[in-house]
């Protein structure tokens, strides 16, 4: 029989299927994302009032390498929470694959769940680039904060140079990493539409 | 006001499941439109690196910075505009799903001998936390009319300040080496604005996870209430409390890093000025971190609400109650 799900990429089975590890890694991991980007958040504030006193006072090599570690402890914060809500939302995917399949089982028929849509694939992909990015640059800040405030003269030299590199990496990570979060939304109507429509096909098969 | 964004989220009963409303694509297109934003910015920020290290002109670089600064704030709004876009068709999806689960429910719950004991009012345990039981669907949190209310004009406000803020930027870039201190005073308007805009912006997704709460409260109390069973309701959880306390605290900081930069615009001393942007850019940063706490916990908020209510729906099903 042609039904109005054939639109969609779907699989069939007799029971719910089991949970996929993106939507487990959701499940377990969004907390401790959101904990650690609150972490990352207060050390980042107290460091810059510290950069703040060392630029008050003069300190050229105390302003640099905080320069370095500020935007460090910040961007881990952003790396976090952006990892927090990339995996809240997969927390959410699998709330409706569970509950959709749940429900189909629950009325005695064949239970269709939604294979991974190009968009949930784009979403993986993307939030592990931006990921990358925001993380490839706090390990440079790390190293060249650490470096001027071990007294390398070259890296308090160059420091204007690597953070202008880094913030180009960062900005970027940011973007990518909110264009990921935009196609993971896009996944979720996706998949309520075609749960509205299995709904109506189940209606239309009794 | 409120009538007219009820129009743009809430589809009529009788909507075709099956027909694309555009959201995803326009939402989509748009987020890509400030993903080719961001890579100009790459090229403006990479062009001043190369001039610092060829020795270039201090001026140049000054002005590819700003620039680069300024449009940078409007490809990352451009972006959560498209989410902020995606975000309402997730909201018109949910309402076509809630009608469709009410047309379908009176044919698929199990017959009236089979229900289950449940009381008519009270609270009673769920897998997903203590929820209310009440004969009629219950009333609409103050909370969530005011996100209904709020999420377009916070999107609004916060989109017409980032563009005020580079045109600001665009002003700091030109008056780098004639005019160094319009260029100061300049630099301070922009980033205040612009990540106020910012802030703003991140409200109004807020608010419209707030509208997708408030969405989804209303059609689980109607679609129980339709069927005449006890209407199940969840009570707000933690998560949805300490996401409100998120919102509010990142909005004061928001507006506390706006009244900072224009205190800074009375300074005439270049050290002073240079200590406070020191705090500043990070203090931005940390009103944008709150608000983003605030949407990760809306989000676990809502994967919560979903839970329970497809807890429910099976109940209804395999029990008739």
């Amino acid at each position: 029989m042609t039904t109005a799900t054939t639109e969609f990429n779907t699989q069939t089975a007799a029971t719910p299927p089991a949970e996929i590890l993106p939507h487990k890694a959701g499940r377990r991991l969004w907390f401790p994302m959101f904990l650690m980007a609150l972490m990352g958040f207060g050390i980042g504030i107290v460091l810059a009032g510290f950069r703040a006193d060392a630029v008050n006072s003069g300190n050229v090599q105390d302003t640099a390498a905080l320069g370095q570690f500020v935007p460090a402890f910040m961007f881990i914060g952003f790396a976090a929470v952006f990892a927090a809500i990339a995996f809240a939302i997969a927390r959410i995917l699998g709330a409706f694959r569970a509950g959709g399949s749940g429900m189909q089982h629950a009325t005695g028929n064949e239970v269709k769940t939604l294979t991974m849509p190009p968009t949930g694939r784009a979403f993986i992909g993307l939030m592990a680039m931006g990921m990358m990015l925001i993380v490839g640059a706090v390990v440079l800040h790390l190293i060249v904060g650490t470096l001027i405030a071990t007294g390398s003269d070259s890296a308090l030299s160059n420091s204007e140079q690597w953070s202008i590199w880094l913030e180009v990496a960062r900005r970027f990570g940011v973007s990518t990493y909110l264009l990921s979060i935009a196609l993971g939304l896009a996944t979720i109507i996706t998949v309520v539409r075609f749960q509205s429509v299995r709904i109506k096909e189940i209606v239309a098969s009794r | 006001m409120t009538v007219a964004i009820d129009r743009i989220t809430r589809p009529a009963t009788d909507a075709n499941p099956l027909a694309e409303t555009g959201h995803r694509k326009i939402g989509l297109g748009v987020g890509f439109l400030g993903l080719l934003i961001a890579m100009v910015v790459a090229g403006l920020a990479i062009a001043a690196v190369i001039q610092v290290g060829d020795a270039g002109s201090e001026d140049t670089v000054g002005q590819l910075l700003a620039v680069a600064f300024g449009l940078n704030t409007v490809a990352l709004a451009t972006i959560k505009t498209g989410i902020a876009i995606i975000l309402i068709g997730i909201l018109v999806r949910l309402w076509t799903r809630a009608h469709g689960i009410s047309a379908a429910l009176p044919g698929l719950k199990a017959p009236t001998e089979d229900q289950v004991h449940v009381p008519a009012s009270g609270t009673m345990e769920t897998p997903f936390g203590t929820c209310d039981v009440t004969e009629k669907a219950p009333e609409a949190l103050r909370i969530h009319t005011m996100a209904k209310t709020l999420w377009a004009p916070m999107l609004v406000m916060g989109l017409m300040l980032v563009a005020a803020g580079f045109v600001v930027a665009l002003v700091w870039a030109g008056n780098i080496g004639s005019d160094p201190e319009t260029a100061i005073g300049a630099s301070a308007w922009a980033q205040g604005l612009q990540f106020l805009g910012e802030a703003m912006v991140l409200a109004g997704i807020s608010f419209l996870l707030g509208s997708i709460l408030g969405g989804l409260r209303g059609a689980g109390g109607s679609v129980q209430a339709g069927l005449d069973l006890p209407v199940q309701t969840l009570q707000m959880p933690k998560t949805a409390k300490v996401f409100i306390g998120l919102m509010v605290a990142g909005m004061m900081v928001a507006i506390v890093q706006f009244a900072g930069y224009i205190v800074t615009t009375t300074f005439d001393n270049a050290v002073d000025v240079a200590t406070w942007f020191a705090f500043l850019g990070p203090l931005r940063e940390l009103a944008l971190g709150l608000l983003l706490g605030g949407i990760v916990l809306a989000l676990a908020t809502i994967g919560n609400v979903l839970g329970f209510q497809f807890w429910r729906i099976r109940g209804i099903i395999t029990t008739g109650s």
